[in-house]
């Protein structure tokens, strides 16, 4: 046994398989073996009913006569002549050395008895063949359903292709830590370079200082775009009141830049200060997207992009509730780019670069990156709020919001502007202004709440909107801005639904 | 080592021999016990056929003693359950070698390996 257990680890794979086909070999020898028996047997038995049946048929005729001529057996070789009498006198042997001298008769009935045993075990034995070839038959059929090897072929899973066939790639999850495609990136960093001429031609990242300043450029250019456009239109969006309110706050917007600035130097601040810092948007210290977060929340609290349809091809007007317009960087209008998405009316000259970068749906994932360490490394998920990473692309879901509102508000309701840049932004500022900020307007039309809510930390940023005046009362927000802004700060942050910041405006 | 366990396996081997001897032995014997319960059962009915005035006899050696009728019916009853209680006894004593050859067979495998991996040992000295 020991020696086959050997031989079988030696082999390996074929041997189990002739160790099995051996193993139904003998089971078939044995089942063979088994019937064989049970046939002799039942011959045996069979032999001995006939002789039962023909002593019976003796014993039945044995009392018919009185004497018999026999030929007595003498010894194994020798027959001597005799005679047969006491023909009804029989001695029986029972079994187990008893005898029993009794009459023909009932030596008949004794043989009777011993034929039912005969005949039972005659059953049990034919019984018994007949299981043990049933048995043999199913070990046949077993064998030959295994097939010739004699292996199990019942649970054979043979994986032939390793590679799955599917159409096309598989699809990964984003990884957070797996960086974009390089080819992406350089595709980027070309559109870049061929865009910004005039730029420092920065291969893919900039260092911050120089980011910084050209964001301090833009800025001033966007104001001063700013105003030129507001001179042109004046009431794109809303009335004039708003505007030169707007104007007021633009200039606010400029500090908040500034204030902004300073986050920026700290660079990658933990999200959490910089949400503190930063306002409603719980925007992020880098990159330009955040000033452009700051800006729409100086702007006001409607961070709603509009791309004017000038030539100038790298100046998109964002249009905040206040119609700030700012001149963005390329850089700024790529990670743009899907917010631009979103407002697919009003995208601008930038759409076929931007269709010629993003083609499907999996491809937005390339265009949101994370800037960790000068490395882009993409998000997550677009859909997160970015308040939470440090993401170089616009925050889809802030922004997306913001575009919401602003479209409704584009829809005629200029006060609306006002109205939700209170209940965005809303803080300890609105309860201050609500008393004064009340217009008999909104007291007129008292409308069912339908802007997106989101709630957000009150942020130092969002002080510009408190400079945000009534719509009726252009002028004083000025004045206001100058006394509310330095105590804005000050105030202890305060959380505020949508909801109750419409409530309170609307009183 | 290898020798000496090699030395234990050896008798463990042919203690379990042993066993499996005693074994088949035991098994004759309750089968050949078997072969007397039904024939003397055989008997016992066959007795029952019988009436009083036949004589029954016994072979004791090269002779037939006669018995009575009745008298023969009560050895035949207690002749049978002398060989059922033997059966029983047989039954038990098999089932008692049975357990024991197991717990042979067990040591017998751990013996085995232990055996082979001294084996494996040696031959790795060498």
């Amino acid at each position: 046994m020991a020696s086959l257990h050997d031989q079988m680890a030696a082999t390996g794979k074929v041997k189990p398989s002739k160790d099995l086909s051996q193993g139904v070999e003998r089971l078939k020898e044995e089942h063979k073996k088994v019937v064989k028996d049970c046939r002799s047997q039942i011959e045996h038995w069979k032999k001995v009913e006939n002789d039962y049946e023909s002593l019976q048929d003796r014993l039945r005729t044995l009392p018919d006569k009185l004497s018999y001529d026999i030929m007595v057996p003498f010894g194994p070789l020798a027959f001597m002549p005799g005679k047969l009498v006491h023909t009804n006198e029989l001695t029986v042997l029972l079994g187990d050395n008893w005898f029993a001298k009794c009459s023909a008769k009932q030596a008949d009935a004794l043989v009777e008895h011993r034929k039912k045993h005969v005949n039972n075990t005659l059953d049990d034995l034919q019984k018994v063949m007949k299981n043990f070839q049933n048995r043999a038959d199913f070990t046949d059929d077993l064998e030959k359903l295994t097939g010739d090897t004699g292996d199990f072929a019942d649970i054979r899973e043979e994986v032939i292709n390793e590679e799955v066939v599917t159409k096309g790639k598989h699809r990964l999850a984003h990884k957070p830590n797996s960086k974009p495609k390089q080819e992406y990136l350089l595709k980027l960093e070309e559109e870049k370079e061929k865009n910004e001429s005039e730029e420092e031609r920065a291969t893919g990242v900039l260092s911050e200082e120089e980011l910084w300043a050209r964001l301090d450029e833009l800025e001033r250019q966007e104001e001063l775009q700013d105003k030129r456009y507001r001179l042109d239109s004046t009431d794109t969006n809303g009335e004039d009141t708003t505007s030169s309110s707007e104007e007021e706050k633009e200039a606010d917007g400029g500090s908040d830049v500034q204030v902004n600035g300073h986050q920026k130097e700290n660079g990658w601040v933990p999200s959490s200060i910089t949400s503190q810092m930063n306002g409603t948007n719980g925007s992020h210290p880098e990159d330009d997207e955040e000033e452009e977060d700051c800006d729409e929340e100086a702007g006001n609290g409607l961070p709603t992009i509009y791309f004017s349809h000038t030539a100038e091809f790298k100046k998109v007007r964002i249009n905040t509730g206040k119609n700030t317009t700012l001149k963005f960087s390329e850089r700024k209008e790529q990670k743009v780019q899907a917010k631009r998405k979103k407002q697919s009316g009003k995208s601008n000259g930038h759409s076929p670069h931007e269709s010629y970068k993003i083609k499907s749906p999996a491809d937005i994932y390339r265009v949101f990156v994370d800037l960790v360490n000068g490395e882009p490394i993409p998000r997550k998920s677009i859909l997160k709020s970015r308040s939470r990473e440090n993401s170089v692309c616009s925050d889809t879901s802030e922004s997306s919001t913001a575009d919401f509102e602003e479209r409704r508000a584009a829809f005629g309701r200029s006060w609306s502007h006002d109205d939700a840049t209170h209940s965005d932004t809303s803080d300890g500022i609105t309860e201050e202004e609500s008393p004064t900020g009340t217009s008999p307007r909104t007291n007129g039309r008292f409308e069912a709440f339908t802007g997106t809510v989101i709630e957000k930390d009150p942020l130092p940023c969002s002080i510009p909107h408190l400079t945000i005046a009534p719509p009726a009362l252009p002028t004083i927000p000025e004045r206001k801005l100058e006394e509310v802004g330095p105590e804005a700060p000050q105030e202890p942050p305060k959380r505020m639904s949508k909801f109750k910041a419409t409530r309170l405006h609307q009183k | 080592m290898a020798e000496a366990i090699q030395k234990k396996l050896q008798s463990e081997l042919e203690k379990y021999q042993q066993l499996q001897k005693d074994v088949s032995k035991s098994m004759s014997a309750r089968q050949k016990l078997e072969a007397q319960l039904t024939e003397n059962n055989i008997v016992k009915e066959e007795l029952a056929l019988l009436d009083s005035q036949n004589t029954v006899y016994k072979l004791i050696g090269p002779v037939l003693v006669k018995q009575d009728l009745d008298e023969a019916k009560a050895t035949v009853s207690k002749r049978l359950e002398y060989i059922n209680g033997e059966i029983q006894r047989y039954e038990t004593l098999l089932k008692e070698m049975e357990r024991k050859s197991e717990q042979h067979r067990e040591v017998l495998s751990s013996l085995q390996q232990e055996y082979q991996r001294a084996q494996g040992q040696a031959v790795g000295k060498v």
